[in-house]
Formats: C-alpha cells, sequence, structure tokens
C-alpha cells in the first residue's frame, strides 16, 4: 500500500484511541491528586468551631465538579480498536457522513463503516482488503462488488485451507433456490433466485446467555475458564464469541421472516413463480408466527420446518421433492421431531400452516371464517343499532306520537 | 318463604341475585377481562399497541401461562355452574313437583321451558315493541318480565362462548392429544372458532353489556346489582315493569305501585285508579 504525506499524518491521527488512553490514564491519576487536595482545603479552611467558611465550600464545591467531568470524560473515553484495519481503511471510512451519489439513476450509497460494529460482527478477524480484494492503493478507484467465494486470508482451522464460502454456493445450487434444475438447464426466471448478499449482511455476535445474570458472550466467569490456558484477550473474546454465537441462530425468527418475506410476498414474484400463497402473510397468522412477532425464540420459523433436520439450511428443497422435509409423505417426521410436537400422531400433519382466506384456495375454511363473520356483524350490528336508539330515546322519555291512553 | 322486597330509607330494592350467584358473575367478569387482554393483542398482532399490550400482561413467554390458567379456571366455573342450575331446578322445582302432583314427561318439559331464562314468545314480542317505542312511535315501554331479553341475551351469550371457546382452546392447548382423534386441518378451524367468536363475546360484553348495566342514562356511572344483589324501584319500574307488579301484589304493597315508564305526571294520578 502506497502511502503520500496526507496519508501519514492521517496515520498519526488514527493512533488517536491510543492517545486517547494514556490521556486518560494521566487524567485518572490527577483525579486521585486532586482528591488529596479536597481534603487538604477542608483543613485549611476549617475554623476553629469545625465550619467551613464560604470561600472553602465554594472551592470543594469547584473540585468537586471538576472531578465529576473528569469522571465523565475518562468513562466516555473510547476502547482500544481490535479491528484487523492493517490497510487504514478507516482512516476515511470511519467518518458517519461519508457517502456519495452513484451512477446515473443517482443512488445514494453510504460508504461509512461504524468501527464498533463492524468489531462485534462475525467478520471482524478479516482484513479489508480481504474480501474488497480489487482495492490495491489508497485513494481507490470505485470499488466492485465483493464476491463471497473469495479465498479470504482466515485459515480454516479443521482443513488448514484458506477459508471460502464455495461449498456454501454449492449448496444453494442443489437447493430448490438455485439457479439451475436437475438437468442443468437455466431455470425461468434466473434474476429471481437469492445469492448470498440477499439474504445475509454481515451478521453480529449474537452469542448464547444461559441464565439472567450472565450478560450475553461476555460473561467473566466463562471468559476466566478460557485464561486458564489462553494467553491473549483478544483471541479469547473472539473465539468465545464466535463458539457461543454458533449454539444458536444469529437472527431471531422475526429476523428469519423478515429475510424470506422480500421475495415470498411479493406478488409479483409469487405470480411469476406459480407459488400459490403468500409465506411469510400466511405463517403470521399461525400460532408461530404470531409467536414469532412478539419475539419467542423457542418457535419454529421458516428454515425449522423447510430445511430437513442437521442440514445445512441453504439446502432447502421443493415441496414437491421426495427428499423435503416439507414433502407430503416427510411432514409429519417434520412435526412431529423430539423439541416440537413428539407426540403427535399422523393426523397432525395435516394442519395447515399456510392457510389463506381465500375462495379459490380452500373454499371450506372460507365459509367457515365468513359464518363467523356475518354471525358478529349480524349480532353486533342490531345491538348498537337499538342501544343508539336507546340512548336518544332516554333523552325524551314522554315524546311520542301516540300516548297511553 | 323469602321476601323479595327490602326498605331501606323508605325506598324499595327488589331482590334479583344470591350471594353464590353474584360471587359466579364476579369470578366470571374478571377471568373473561383477563382472557381478553391476553388474547386480543395476540390476534390483532399486527396492531401498533399490540406489542404493548402484551408485554403488559406478561409477554410471549408469560401472558399464555396466565391465559390457559385462567381459561381452565373458567372452565370450571361453567362446569360447577351448569351443575348448580341442575341442582337449583331439581331440589326446588322438580321434586316438589314429584311430591305433590307426580312427575311425567310433559310436565317436566313444561316445566324446563317455563324457566325464567329460557327465551320465550313474550320476548319476541317485547323485542317488537321496543323497536316501536324506541322509534317514538308508542310511549308504552315494553313490560319486562323477571329476566329481559336483554339480560337472556346476555345469559345465553357467553353460556354458548364458553362451551365454543373452552372447546376449541382445549383443542389447541393440547395439540398432540387432539391429534389422536381429530386432524390436523380441524385445528386450523379450532383457532378461527376461538378467536372470532372471542372477539365477538368481547365486543358484545364490554358494549352491548356494559351499556345495559353501566352507562346508560339511567344507571350512569354504575348498576349496583351484581355487587348488593338488589335493584331500586325505579330501574325495576322501567325495565321489569311486570315483575314489579307480580312481587309489589304478593309482598302486600299493592297501594304503593308505581305507574310505568312513559308516563307524564298528569295522567299517572288517573292510571292509578286502573290498579
Amino acid at each position: 500500500m502506497t502511502q503520500n504525506p496526507v496519508h501519514k499524518t492521517f496515520f498519526l491521527l488514527r493512533a488517536h484511541s491510543k492517545i486517547n488512553y494514556q490521556f486518560c490514564k494521566l487524567i485518572s491519576l490527577a483525579g486521585k491528586a486532586w482528591n488529596q487536595r479536597h481534603i487538604e482545603i477542608c483543613r485549611v479552611f476549617t475554623t476553629q468551631s469545625g465550619r467551613m467558611n464560604r470561600l472553602a465550600k465554594c472551592k470543594v464545591i469547584f473540585e468537586w465538579a471538576l472531578s465529576l467531568l473528569v469522571l465523565c470524560f475518562v468513562l466516555s473515553s473510547p476502547k482500544i480498536a481490535v479491528a484487523a484495519d492493517i490497510g487504514n481503511c478507516l482512516l476515511c471510512h470511519k467518518y458517519p457522513g461519508l457517502s456519495r451519489i452513484e451512477g446515473d439513476k443517482g443512488i445514494f450509497r453510504l460508504l461509512y463503516v461504524n468501527e464498533k460494529t463492524f468489531n462485534s460482527s462475525m467478520h471482524a478477524k478479516v482484513k479489508c482488503e480481504g474480501c474488497h480484494t480489487d482495492i490495491k492503493k489508497i485513494p481507490h478507484d470505485p470499488a466492485k462488488k465483493v464476491d463471497c467465494l473469495t479465498q479470504c486470508h482466515i485459515i480454516e482451522p479443521s482443513s488448514e485451507q484458506k477459508f471460502s464460502h464455495k461449498d456454501v454456493a454449492q449448496f444453494l445450487e442443489n437447493s430448490v433456490h438455485g439457479k439451475l434444475d436437475e438437468t442443468k438447464q437455466l431455470k425461468k426466471f434466473p434474476e429471481d433466485r437469492p445469492t448470498c448478499k440477499k439474504c445475509h449482511d454481515n451478521p453480529l455476535y449474537r452469542p448464547v446467555s444461559l441464565n439472567k445474570t450472565m450478560m450475553p458472550g461476555i460473561s467473566d466467569q466463562s471468559i476466566g475458564r478460557c485464561r486458564v490456558c489462553h494467553k491473549k484477550d483478544e483471541f479469547i473474546y473472539r473465539f468465545y464469541n464466535h463458539v457461543t454465537t454458533r449454539l444458536r441462530r444469529s437472527r431471531n425468527p422475526k429476523n428469519i421472516t423478515e429475510v424470506c418475506i422480500r421475495c415470498h410476498d411479493d406478488i409479483n414474484l409469487v405470480k411469476r413463480h406459480g407459488m400459490s400463497i403468500k409465506a411469510v402473510a400466511t405463517y403470521k397468522e399461525s400460532f408461530h408466527g404470531k409467536a414469532a412477532e412478539f419475539l419467542d425464540e423457542r418457535i419454529p420459523d421458516c428454515l425449522d420446518c423447510h430445511v430437513n433436520r442437521g442440514e445445512s439450511v441453504h439446502q432447502m428443497l421443493s415441496a414437491k421433492n421426495t427428499l423435503s422435509s416439507t414433502h407430503e409423505n416427510n411432514k409429519y417426521k417434520t412435526c412431529s421431531n423430539i423439541e416440537c410436537h413428539p407426540k403427535a400422531t399422523p393426523r397432525l400433519a395435516q394442519f395447515k400452516v399456510h392457510a389463506e382466506f381465500s375462495k379459490t384456495q380452500d373454499p371450506k375454511r372460507y365459509y367457515f371464517e365468513s359464518a363467523f363473520i356475518i354471525l358478529t356483524g349480524g349480532t353486533l350490528l342490531p345491538l348498537l343499532g337499538i342501544m343508539l336508539l336507546d340512548s336518544i330515546r332516554r333523552l325524551f322519555p314522554t315524546l311520542s306520537r301516540r300516548r297511553k291512553k | 318463604m323469602k321476601r323479595h322486597i327490602k326498605i331501606v330509607n323508605d325506598k324499595k330494592y327488589f331482590f334479583r341475585f344470591t350471594v353464590n350467584q353474584r360471587i359466579q358473575h364476579v369470578i366470571l367478569a374478571s377471568l373473561v377481562m383477563i382472557l381478553v387482554l391476553t388474547g386480543m393483542p395476540l390476534k390483532f398482532h399486527d396492531t401498533f399497541w399490540a406489542p404493548y399490550l402484551y408485554n403488559l400482561v406478561g409477554g410471549i413467554t408469560i401472558a399464555p401461562i396466565i391465559h390457559r390458567m385462567a381459561g381452565t379456571v373458567l372452565l370450571c366455573l361453567f362446569v360447577y355452574h351448569v351443575i348448580y342450575m341442575v341442582t337449583v331446578i331439581y331440589k326446588g322445582q322438580i321434586v316438589p313437583l314429584k311430591n305433590k302432583k307426580g312427575l311425567s314427561l310433559v310436565k317436566l318439559v313444561k316445566l324446563l321451558i317455563n324457566q325464567p331464562l329460557i327465551p320465550n314468545l313474550k320476548d319476541a314480542k317485547d323485542i317488537l315493541s321496543l323497536i316501536k317505542y324506541l322509534f317514538f312511535m308508542t310511549g308504552e315501554h315494553p313490560e319486562g318480565a323477571r329476566f329481559t331479553w336483554k339480560e337472556k341475551f346476555d345469559y345465553w351469550a357467553p353460556f354458548w362462548g364458553i362451551a365454543i371457546i373452552g372447546m376449541t382452546g382445549l383443542i389447541m392447548w393440547n395439540e398432540e392429544a387432539a391429534s389422536m382423534f381429530l386432524t390436523g386441518e380441524i385445528i386450523n378451524y379450532a383457532l378461527i372458532a376461538h378467536s372470532d367468536e372471542a372477539l365477538l363475546a368481547a365486543l358484545f360484553l364490554f358494549i352491548w353489556h356494559w351499556y345495559n348495566v353501566h352507562y346508560s342514562l339511567s344507571v350512569f356511572p354504575m348498576g349496583t346489582v351484581f355487587i348488593t344483589g338488589y335493584l331500586s324501584e325505579e330501574l325495576m319500574v322501567e325495565e321489569h315493569y311486570e315483575y314489579y307488579v307480580e312481587m309489589m301484589t304478593k309482598e302486600g304493597y299493592k297501594d304503593q305501585i308505581l305507574p310505568p315508564l312513559g308516563y307524564d305526571k298528569g295522567e299517572s294520578e288517573t292510571t292509578k285508579e286502573l290498579f
């Protein structure tokens, strides 16, 4: 990476976090000295009767205020950065307003990288250049879009090879979402088929917390056990986060529906591909969906039913495929798995998770629901009418066309 | 013989509900409110207020437990109420009838049909004359019997509601057990029936029932009969005139009977002579 003079100056500034740290240390030392002085002042200005005079009081208050200010400053000072920012990209990208209008369409693009957020993401340890391979110098030309199949600089510990998402891409290609069918022909509307970045962003670490008093992922109790063998704190934190995040989904069920909803509730796309229902809208009306809406994480989301247990979620198959977890013959196995409805009989699988209120889809259900709507309206509307008339009539109790004899 | 009219400070109060009935009612009312609060946010999960209300009543981990507990108690109350009604009718009416004249099927059916809470022809007539009255076509307010058609409605709507909602609720709660006798599709229908019927019940109770017993002009701000068990004379005249006259005659206050609703004071003097 070339380093011009301007760059060098900024590089110094970039190290501000370290300077800041030293500065804070100094100030906190100064704070201690002040405290000592405070006791002294009290002693000097206290009169013989044991009371402080006004000047002393003012001084004491002033010093307290000052030390409080210092304390605030110390607490709010940023921690030392741990990002793998070797290329010093944050030199420019740390500024929240960094953005530009791109192309003929005038698309607004925010180029700001929030360092704190990025550092708690799964890709924190990958260098910027690891994914943005086309950037070789600073300032750089407009960067190309990131290709997730790039071999990055991380060595995968089990195979000791450079890591790449190629295997995942292979799963996706063989799934219902792949662009090619069994005969290797391009499917209809290949542009609708999702690619990596259609569903994924750079996810944040989301470690489990096993009980209320343990903050997710940063329990000192657990970290202490890591320190027995591992020396570097930075490594411990990252590895701990990596493992505990993977013990559950990095997104809760509601987040998952928000991924699927983009395509599966798009009416045009649904029609184009001959799908019969809006998948997420109907899921949301079911028991599972309602619980997901209220952020329950114990209930199944899209992926729990549509992927065979223990397989990568990228291996999703069409319901027509006999190997699919949602195939007519396999549904029962999916519903009755040990974590869901283990005691259910095969009849339970006839439950319609994606039931839509539509005359053409399911006339029986349509008429059943209509009957209840009519019952509700038919009961309440006349009663509301009587209520309204009654409240008017009570205002004029003796007014009527015919009086009683 | 229990006296039905109590006089406090020269005002007459008419007996309506026993202590047992009042306690049943209070339990029912509070359970229904709990059930509505913990259930409706789920039906209206996509509205802006649903998450706030739902978290207020316990959120997704607690509210379903509260809902099921309240539902269980309500079903127990329902069973108790049915047993209570059967015992009251059996001990109070069927046994005396048996001892007196002997029991036959015709007599039994007749007795059951004539129960004060069973809807009858007079209710239909009362509704028609009420509509006439409401449209200012007549000054005569329908002269209600011991239980008016409104009260019968208030009784039978929750009765059928608890049966339907309770049953479907049990199915959805025990989906694994239910799948032994029912197909999964029935659970779809159970959800529709449960939530739609619950909405009907909630609107019916909180609008219609509360209007009649708390908000209407003659009882506002709050009717007290559900606490005290006794109804004041004005309300008795207004809603249950037929029963009022019957009770006054029976308990020896024939000369103090007030005129029915819809008379102005000039006319009331002449109507007194009618009785």
